[in-house]
C-alpha cells in the first residue's frame, strides 16, 4: 500500500523529461533482454526480418534433437551443474570472506598501527592487479599442489578478488558504527558474547548482508580465474557461457543459457533489496 | 618433530607419485611393445575407472552425441567418460604442457584424450607430450588404413604434413566445402575458380568473406588460395615440404600470387570501400551467411549445409558448389593421448570405441560429423551402416568432392603462411612478401 501511493506520488512529482529519462535508463537496462528473450524462442532468425521466421516451436516436433530450451533444460546444455557449483561457490567463498573479513575490518577501522595505509594499499592490490596474470602463476603453483581442477582451488582464487571489496565494505560500517553502543553495553553489564551477538551482529547487519551480496555477485562473476583453476572440469555459469558464446553469434539456445546466467544475481537482489532498504536505510543507525 | 613428519609425507607422496608414474611407464611401454594383451587393457581401464577427453564443446549436436551416446557406451565398458568442453584446443594443449612442465608425467596429469587438429598435434608431438605409438595396435584399429602403399592411408599417416606414428586416432574426416546461397546467386554465376570469384564480388561487392587467420578455417582458406595461384601450376605439391627442406625464398616465391591476389580481393570483401571484415570463427561467419550478408561461406563441413539446413543455421537454398577446382583441402581430425594422461588405459579403451561402427555411424547421424574409419577397411554391412547415417550432401556428388581433393599444408608452413598473411593483409605491411616470409621463418626457430 504505502509503495503504491509512493509511487503515484512519484509519477506526478515528475516533469515530462525527467520521465523520460528514466524511461531510456530503463530502455537501455533492458531494451538488450528484448533481443535475447526472442532469439531464444527462435529456430531461424535471419536478417531483415523483425521477428524469427520460424519459430522453435514448429519445429520442435520434426527435430530429432533438442533445440532451444529443450536443449537448455536438457542436462546435455550442463546449466544445471553449473547454476549448482555456481551457487555452492559463491555461498562458501562469501562465508570465508565474511570470516576473514569481518576482524580485519574492526582492526582496520578502530585501529591504529605502523603501516596502516601501507597495509590498505596492499589489501587493494588484486583489484589493481590483471587477473590473467594471477591467474597464470597461481594455476602452476597449484598444479603442482594438487589443486588445480578442484572446488577448493576454485574457491581459494574466488577469495582473491572478492576480500578487498569485503574488507573495504566491512570497514566503512565498523567506521559508521563507533564504539560507543559496545562500550555501553558492557557498563549494562554485558558479557563479550552478548555485545557481539546482540549489538555489534545487528548492527553491522545491513552491512554484512551488503557486503556478503556483493561478494556472492563477483564470485558468480569471475570467469577468467574460474576457468583457470576449473581446467574446465568444473563448470559455473560463466564459463557455460563464454563456451557457448565465444562463437559470436547467438543461437536460440545460447540466449537460452545467457537469460539463466542473468537469475542468480535477479534473484538474490530481489530477495536482498527489501531487507536491505529496510534495514540499512529505513530504520538507519541507532534508530 | 612436526618438521620430520611434514618432510616424511612429502617424501612419501613424492615417492607414491614416482610409483604411479612408474607403473604407468611400464604398461605404456609394454602395451606399444605388444606385451600386454586387450585384455589386460580393459581390465587396467575398469581399475582407473575414468577418462577425461578435452574436446571443443562449442557444437550443441556433438556435446548431445557425446552425452546420451558416447558416455553410456564406456560404461558399459566400465569406464566413466568425462567429457570436458573447452572453448579452445589450445587451452587443453596448454594445460598439458603446463602439467609436463611441472614434471607431471604418465599416470599423473589431467588431461587423458584431446580432440585437436593437425596444428595443435604439431605443438605436442614438438613438445614431446605425446603417450606413444597406441593407434594402430587398438582392435578397432582395423577399421583404419595404415599400409603406407597405399596412397589413401595419408590421411591417417600425416597431419598436416607431420607424420602421426600412429600417435593419435583419426576420429573424423573433413573437407574444406564451399556453400552458396542458390536464392541470391544464379547458377551461372557460380565461381569454380579465383579469378571468377574476383569477378563476381566486382559486380556484387561485400558479398562474400573468409575467416581470419590464425583461425585454422581461416588458414586453409589462404592455403587453398596459394595452392591454386601456386605459379609453379603443381597446386600442393611443394607445400607438402617441411619449411628446412623448402627454404624461405622458396616459400615465399611459391606463395606470392596467392597472397597478392588475397591483398587484391580485400577491397571487394564484407566492408567493401570502407574495412574489410573477417569473422573471428566459422559460427560468426554461418551468422553472415544465414543473414545474407554473404552470398559464399567456407569452411570444413562435407555435411555442415545438410545439418545447417535441420537445425535452422544455414539459409533455405544453400547448396555445396566445388570451389576451388582441384584444391579442396581434405584432412582428417584425430584424438591424441598425451604424454601425461592420468588414466592411460582407460583413454586407450575410449580411442577403441571411437574408432568403432557403432560410435562413427551415431556420431554421423546425430552430430554430422564425417567419419574418421576408412569405409574400405569395412564389411559390406558396417559400411552400408555408415552411408544410411549420413545426413547427405547438398549438390554436389561424393564423386565431385574426391575429384576435387587437395592435401594439407606441412605444419611448418601453416605458421609461416599464417604470418605473412597477418603482416602482409591484416597489418598491411609496405614490406616486400620475401622479407616478410624471411622475418617468419627466423621468428620460427
Amino acid at each position: 500500500m504505502a509503495r503504491e501511493s509512493a509511487s503515484v506520488a512519484l509519477n506526478e512529482r515528475l516533469s515530462p523529461y525527467q520521465k523520460l529519462y528514466l524511461l531510456l535508463i530503463a530502455g537501455f537496462i533492458l531494451g538488450p533482454f528484448i533481443p535475447l528473450i526472442i532469439q531464444s524462442f527462435a529456430f531461424k532468425w535471419a536478417w531483415p526480418d523483425l521477428l524469427p521466421g520460424t519459430w522453435w516451436l514448429e519445429q520442435r516436433e520434426k527435430s530429432v534433437l533438442p533445440l532451444a530450451w529443450d536443449y537448455v533444460i536438457s542436462p546435455y546444455s550442463q546449466v544445471w551443474e553449473a547454476t549448482l557449483n555456481t551457487v555452492f561457490i559463491g555461498c562458501v567463498v562469501t562465508l570465508i570472506a565474511l570470516v576473514i573479513c569481518l576482524p580485519a575490518a574492526r582492526v582496520l577501522a578502530r585501529e591504529n598501527f605502523r603501516g596502516k595505509p601501507a597495509f590498505e594499499f596492499f589489501l587493494s592490490m588484486p583489484l589493481i592487479v590483471p587477473e590473467a596474470a594471477i591467474g597464470i602463476a597461481l594455476l602452476m603453483i597449484f598444479i603442482n599442489i594438487g589443486l588445480a581442477g578442484t572446488y577448493i582451488g576454485i574457491i581459494i582464487v574466488h577469495l582473491i578478488p572478492t576480500i578487498p571489496y569485503m574488507i573495504r565494505m566491512l570497514t566503512a560500517v565498523y567506521q559508521g558504527l563507533g564504539r560507543d553502543f559496545e562500550e555501553q553495553a558492557m557498563i549494562l553489564g554485558a558479557s563479550r558474547w552478548q555485545i557481539l551477538r546482540m549489538v555489534t551482529l545487528p548492527m553491522l547487519l545491513p552491512g554484512v548482508v551488503a557486503g556478503a551480496l556483493f561478494t556472492f555477485l563477483v564470485s558468480t562473476n569471475i570467469f577468467l580465474l574460474t576457468f583457470f583453476m576449473g581446467q574446465g572440469k568444473i563448470v559455473t555459469l560463466p564459463t557455460l557461457l563464454f563456451s557457448k558464446i565465444s562463437g559470436g553469434t547467438l543461437d536460440a539456445s545460447a540466449a537460452g543459457i545467457t537469460l539463466v546466467v542473468t537469475m542468480p544475481g535477479i534473484i538474490l537482489l530481489l530477495i536482498t533489496e527489501r531487507f536491505i532498504k529496510e534495514e540499512a536505510f529505513g530504520k538507519g543507525f541507532g534508530n | 618433530m612436526r618438521k620430520t613428519l611434514l618432510s616424511l609425507s612429502v617424501i612419501g607422496s613424492l615417492m607414491a607419485g614416482v610409483a604411479i608414474a612408474q607403473d604407468a611407464d611400464a604398461f605404456r611401454d609394454g602395451f606399444i611393445a605388444g606385451d600386454i594383451s586387450w585384455e589386460d587393457v580393459q581390465a587396467r581401464a575398469k581399475e582407473e575407472g575414468q577418462v577425461n577427453l578435452y574436446y571443443w564443446g562449442g557444437s550443441d549436436k556433438i556435446n548431445i552425441w557425446m552425452d546420451s551416446v558416447a558416455v553410456p557406451a564406456l560404461a558399459a565398458e566400465g569406464v566413466t567418460l568425462n567429457p570436458v568442453r573447452i572453448t579452445g584446443t589450445k587451452d587443453a594443449v596448454d594445460l598439458v604442457l603446463a602439467e609436463k612442465g611441472s614434471g607431471k608425467g604418465l599416470g599423473e596429469g589431467s588431461v587423458d584424450a584431446i580432440w585437436v587438429n593437425g596444428e595443435n598435434f604439431a605443438t605436442l608431438k614438438r613438445q614431446d607430450a605425446l603417450m606413444g605409438a597406441f593407434a594402430d595396435k587398438l582392435p578397432n584399429s582395423a577399421n583404419i588404413e595404415w599400409n603406407p602403399e597405399d596412397p589413401r592411408a595419408l590421411l591417417n599417416l600425416r597431419d598436416f604434413g607431420v607424420e602421426t606414428n600412429a600417435s593419435e586416432m583419426p576420429w573424423s574426416g573433413q573437407q574444406y566445402v564451399c556453400a552458396v546461397n542458390t536464392t541470391r546467386v544464379p547458377a551461372d554465376q557460380v565461381p569454380g575458380t579465383f579469378a571468377e570469384l574476383m569477378n563476381y564480388l566486382e559486380a556484387n561487392p561485400g558479398k562474400f568473406t573468409y575467416v581470419k587467420p590464425p583461425h585454422f578455417i581461416g588458414n586453409t582458406f589462404v592455403q587453398a588460395t596459394v595452392y591454386a595461384l601456386n605459379p609453379e601450376g603443381n597446386s600442393a605439391v611443394p607445400f607438402q615440404s617441411s619449411i628446412d627442406e623448402l627454404g624461405a625464398a622458396e616459400l615465399a616465391r611459391l606463395i606470392t600470387p596467392g597472397m597478392e591476389y588475397l591483398k587484391a580481393l580485400e577491397p571487394h570483401l564484407l566492408g567493401a570501400g570502407g574495412n574489410a571484415r573477417y569473422p573471428e570463427d566459422p559460427k560468426a561467419l554461418d551468422g553472415l551467411f544465414l543473414n545474407g550478408e554473404i552470398d559464399f561461406s567456407c569452411q570444413f563441413g562435407l555435411y555442415g549445409v545438410a545439418t545447417g539446413l535441420r537445425d535452422g543455421t544455414y539459409p533455405e537454398g544453400a547448396e555445396q558448389f566445388i570451389f576451388p577446382e582441384g584444391n579442396m583441402i581434405k584432412n582428417k581430425n584425430y584424438l591424441v593421448i598425451p604424454g601425461n594422461a592420468p588414466n592411460p588405459a582407460a583413454a586407450m579403451v575410449m580411442a577403441n570405441y571411437m574408432a568403432s561402427v557403432d560410435s562413427q555411424a551415431t556420431k554421423l547421424e546425430i552430430a554430422g560429423m564425417p567419419p574418421g574409419i576408412d569405409p574400405w577397411k569395412l564389411s559390406a554391412d558396417d559400411a552400408a551402416k555408415l552411408d544410411a547415417a549420413s545426413p547427405g550432401l547438398v549438390g554436389v556428388t561424393q564423386a565431385d568432392l574426391d575429384a576435387n581433393t587437395a592435401p594439407d599444408t606441412n605444419a611448418t608452413l601453416v605458421d609461416v603462411i599464417e604470418a605473412t598473411w597477418l603482416e602482409y593483409i591484416e597489418r598491411d605491411s609496405s614490406e616486400s612478401i620475401a622479407s616478410i616470409v624471411e622475418t617468419a621463418v627466423a621468428n620460427l626457430n
